[in-house]
């Protein structure tokens, strides 16, 4: 954590798009997200998830295989089609990073109001949190060299390793918390999801009104980028989830999960690695606006799962 | 009664009579164990989300102490005066009954989720003085108090005892998350401030003296029962009828309890006679330390508690069992530090014990008794012979026999009314002399249950007398065809009734929760046909979304029929 710190905290005084209070602010709501979300689990949650993986395995498929692609996609056929890769680069490595960073823990929240599978949401969370340390970077390496980025943003994937690794710190820390005060770990637990769903708020109280300008010369398609990301991947993975008969419950869950990405990580990941580059609000752009539009999508995906049949299919055992 | 042969098989060393106490009272074996486990955890109260509270042995005859010299002193009740109790499994919980125990006044505990009609009903057939009843829901006061005696009202929050900053917070989630915390119009005391103020007159002397000339026989609770045949009434049962109840079921499984390290899951509501008895009284009797949760629906609110503690010993009926076996995470990974577990309530379907059996890895076995027996009658011995489907032999100092109609024992293994006698059973019903001298004769309490025993003195419940189903003159236990349409997999829960049927009387139908793909009504048929006679097999299977239940999970089936009847005579009326 302190580690994390650190790095989170060099060169913060170029930041023109966040400064230095909201990153100090962003440090504080990541850590207590994390934080809460290792405070709800116990070892046993992971000794449970190896022995049925297939939930694990899907969503782990869904997160790192189908969400970064669909970034790809996006930037292939829409981003790149309306100006050259060259002037949108670092807003295609924003989305890159956006699709890359594991599921946010508002997902869990959203499964909640739309009757899903909250202990599989929960364990799929973590699980890709998990899996960041490696997968992120990786996914991004892939991506980042397919689209002949790299050479034009040096990343330090090492790096990025050590920042995803640092934030999933706090995780580890809640758990011990949780085993040495049941207490402490529940109201840790519920602080933490209310902090994931304040920072909505908290973007569009700091962020936006000082963003409005460069919301207002952003051009369309990077909206059609960002609100396309968590839309294309909630029904990708919702398809393919009833394509392979799972219980709709668990569909619906792999589906917001798999579409809700971790927003706050997102950004603070590239607070992180690229404060130095004078070009970093253009990195953030998707992000930030991700973070905003993901609201929007998933309530609307949520009041339409809410529609299903849902006394009837309580009753479907859980394969998952 | 001259058959005993159950007397053979109580487990070596288990005397089949109750040995003798000095226990005169339900607060002499509080005051005996608050001493004897002081500093041990007593209760520790498990919320859905892993939030806790704890009290120790005692905490718990402190604060009792100061109760019930708030209602004595403060309130100016007399002894034998009756206070109305209603609220979920809660830290209060012990500290109230306990409390009015200790004052020599009669606990009449109540269902928190009571209409204000039924409520109206029990406070003023049980004429209660007092009240104490959770704030949430405290609502429906104003249009109950004015019809009753009540003239004062304590509220206790679901979070007393609690560490303050995690009260706090779930004050917080009840206020703005949940809303259930309705604003209270009436005149009332907070449960803290009844206790500060029982605290300044309190001296451990003078509590003891609120007893003078309390013994066995004085009425310690009117415990309402009966709602599943029409009105309710209050079974009356005193110190010695639940003294001794805790004192029996303890000598039948006392090898299975160590004192003073036994941890027990408490799922079903204190205020219900099974959970009042053995866990209330019969675990805090061995210094266990009773995991109470105050709302076991979902089974998911199990969860924490079962990961955050570890549980020895549960009580529970079918419905939670079977719960529990379905939850992913229970089966999965079932508590390690699990001895035994009790079932009681209604019958425990033999599918559901055995699964129970091959997850755990321990035994359950199943007891038998009445709110009428304060209420343990029989119970399998874990350290002997238990049968599954069986509700075992008679608790020490305790007669069973199966009678006729003319009241004369039947042969064994002949089905007859279930009737008892032993120091458990009420002193009969308040108010009712009638209801009393048709329930209780000479001692022996008729049950109303048609039960047989077999040649080992193990009885079977075959059913509920009124539940029974007469179809063409033949008789059709509910609870065997059940037990049949229980196995077949994808069923859930059923719950079978007679119909009115005008060709044989009655016809058996049978109402089934299944999961998905839910089995077809052809596959239960062909299922019972192979296991029971062509009359028993049902002529009408309906699939619903749930069965009505009561409290503590029981399917009340009173309320199948009386749906049945009333949506065949709308379509009559159509």
């Amino acid at each position: 954590m302190g580690e994390s710190l650190i790095i989170l905290a060099e060169g913060a005084n170029q930041a023109t798009v966040v400064n230095e209070l909201e990153q100090t602010l962003l440090r504080v709501f990541i850590l207590i997200i994390m934080f809460g979300l290792g405070a709800g689990l116990t070892p046993k949650d992971f000794s449970l998830a190896v022995r049925r993986p297939w939930g694990l395995i899907i969503g782990w498929v869904t997160q790192f295989g189908i969400m970064p692609f669909v970034a790809y996609i996006l930037i292939v056929t829409v981003l790149f089609q309306f100006s050259p890769p060259q002037e949108v680069g670092l807003i295609a490595l924003g989305a890159l990073i956006m699709g890359s960073v594991p599921a946010g823990t508002t997902s869990n929240l959203f499964t909640y109001f739309s009757k899903g599978n909250l202990a599989l949401s929960l364990t799929m969370t973590v699980n890709s949190t998990l899996w960041a340390f490696v997968m992120t970077p990786l996914v991004l390496f892939f991506y980042a060299n397919l689209l002949d980025l790299g050479e034009s943003v040096a990343i330090e994937f090492s790096e990025l390793a050590i920042v995803i690794l640092g934030l999933i710190v706090p995780v580890g820390l809640g758990m011990l918390v949780r085993r040495f005060s049941a207490n402490a770990g529940a109201v840790l637990e519920l602080v933490g999801g209310v902090f994931g769903v304040l920072f909505i708020p908290f973007l569009i109280a700091i962020w936006v009104p000082r963003n409005w300008q460069l919301l207002l010369s952003t051009e369309w398609p990077t909206y059609a980028v960002a609100i396309g990301l968590g839309l294309v991947g909630i029904f990708a993975a919702y398809g393919i989830a009833r394509l392979i008969r799972l219980h709709p419950m668990n569909a619906r869950t792999i589906a917001l999960e798999t579409g809700i990405q971790n927003g706050p990580l997102a950004i603070a990941v590239i607070v992180a690695v690229f404060i130095d580059n004078p070009r970093v609000d253009e990195i953030l752009l998707i992000p930030a606006l991700y973070s905003l539009f993901i609201v929007i999508i998933s309530t609307l995906v949520t009041l339409w799962f809410r529609r299903a049949n849902v006394a009837e299919e309580q009753k479907i055992p859980n394969l998952l | 009664m001259t058959q005993r042969p159950w007397l053979d098989h109580y487990p070596a060393g288990i005397d089949p009579v109750l040995a003798e106490t000095t226990l005169a009272h339900v607060p002499a074996l509080v005051r005996r164990a608050s001493a004897e486990y002081a500093k041990t955890l007593a209760f520790t109260q498990v919320m859905a989300n892993g939030m806790n509270g704890s009290l120790k042995y005692r905490d718990v005859d402190a604060h009792s102490d100061s109760f019930a010299a708030y209602l004595r002193e403060v309130v100016g009740l007399k002894q034998g005066d009756r206070v109305a109790v209603q609220m979920p499994n809660a830290l209060a919980y012990p500290i109230v009954a306990f409390g009015v125990m200790k004052a020599g006044l009669v606990l009449v505990n109540t269902n928190p989720l009571y209409t204000p009609s039924e409520m109206i009903h029990q406070f003023k057939d049980s004429g209660a003085k007092a009240l104490v009843v959770i704030d949430m829901f405290a609502d429906r006061l104003p249009e109950v108090l004015r019809e009753t005696d009540i003239g004062t009202v304590v509220t206790v929050r679901i979070s007393e005892f609690f560490p303050p900053i995690v009260a706090g917070v779930i004050r917080l989630v009840q206020k703005w998350w949940s809303k259930t915390l309705p604003r209270i119009t009436v005149e009332h005391t907070s449960f803290r401030s009844a206790l500060s103020a029982g605290e300044k007159h309190r001296t451990v002397a003078q509590v003891d003296a609120y007893l003078d000339g309390v013994g066995p026989d004085s009425l310690a609770a009117l415990q309402y029962t009966g709602g599943t045949t029409g009105v309710s009434k209050g079974a009356m049962l005193s110190h010695g009828n639940l003294v001794a109840n805790t004192l029996q079921l303890l000598q039948m499984n006392g090898e299975y309890i160590t004192p003073g390290k036994e941890t027990a899951l408490t799922a079903l509501p204190l205020y219900h006679i099974f959970a009042f008895t053995v866990n209330l009284l019969g675990f805090y009797h061995v210094g266990a330390r009773n995991i109470l949760i105050p709302s076991p629906r979902p089974p998911s609110n199990l969860k924490r508690a079962f990961e955050n503690y570890k549980i020895t010993w549960t009580t529970g009926v079918n419905t939670l069992f079977n719960a529990l076996l379905n939850e992913r995470w229970f089966a999965e990974s079932p508590p390690k530090h699990l001895k035994a577990s009790a079932a009681g309530g209604m019958a425990l379907h033999e599918s559901v014990a055995n699964k129970w059996r091959e997850v755990t890895g321990t035994p359950i076995v199943e007891g038998y008794g009445l709110t009428e027996s304060s209420p343990v009658l029989s119970f399998n011995p874990l350290g002997g012979m238990f049968k599954d489907g069986s509700i075992g032999i008679p608790v020490p100092s305790t007669e069973i026999a199966c009678v006729d109609e003319k009241g004369k024992e039947v042969a064994v293994g002949e089905p007859g009314e279930l009737i008892a006698k032993g120091p458990q059973i009420m002193q009969g019903y308040w108010q009712q002399p009638d209801e009393t001298k048709n329930t209780v004769k000479d001692g022996w309490l008729y049950t109303g249950d048609i039960a047989q025993m077999d040649s080992d003195g193990y009885f079977t419940i075959v059913d509920r007398k009124k539940d029974m189903i007469l179809v063409s003159g033949f008789n059709v236990y509910p609870n065997d065809v059940e037990e049949q349409i229980a196995a077949v997999p994808g069923v859930l829960e059923v719950g079978v009734i007679g119909i009115a049927d005008e060709k044989s009387g009655e016809a058996v139908r049978a109402y089934v929760v299944a999961s998905v793909p839910a089995p077809s009504a052809e596959s239960i048929t062909a299922h019972c046909r192979q296991y029971l006679s062509g009359y028993k097999v049902p002529q009408s299977i309906v699939f619903v979304d749930e069965l009505p239940k009561s409290p503590i999970g029981k399917i009340l089936r009173r309320e199948l029929r009386d749906s049945a009847a009333a949506s065949s005579s709308s379509t009559k009326g159509a």
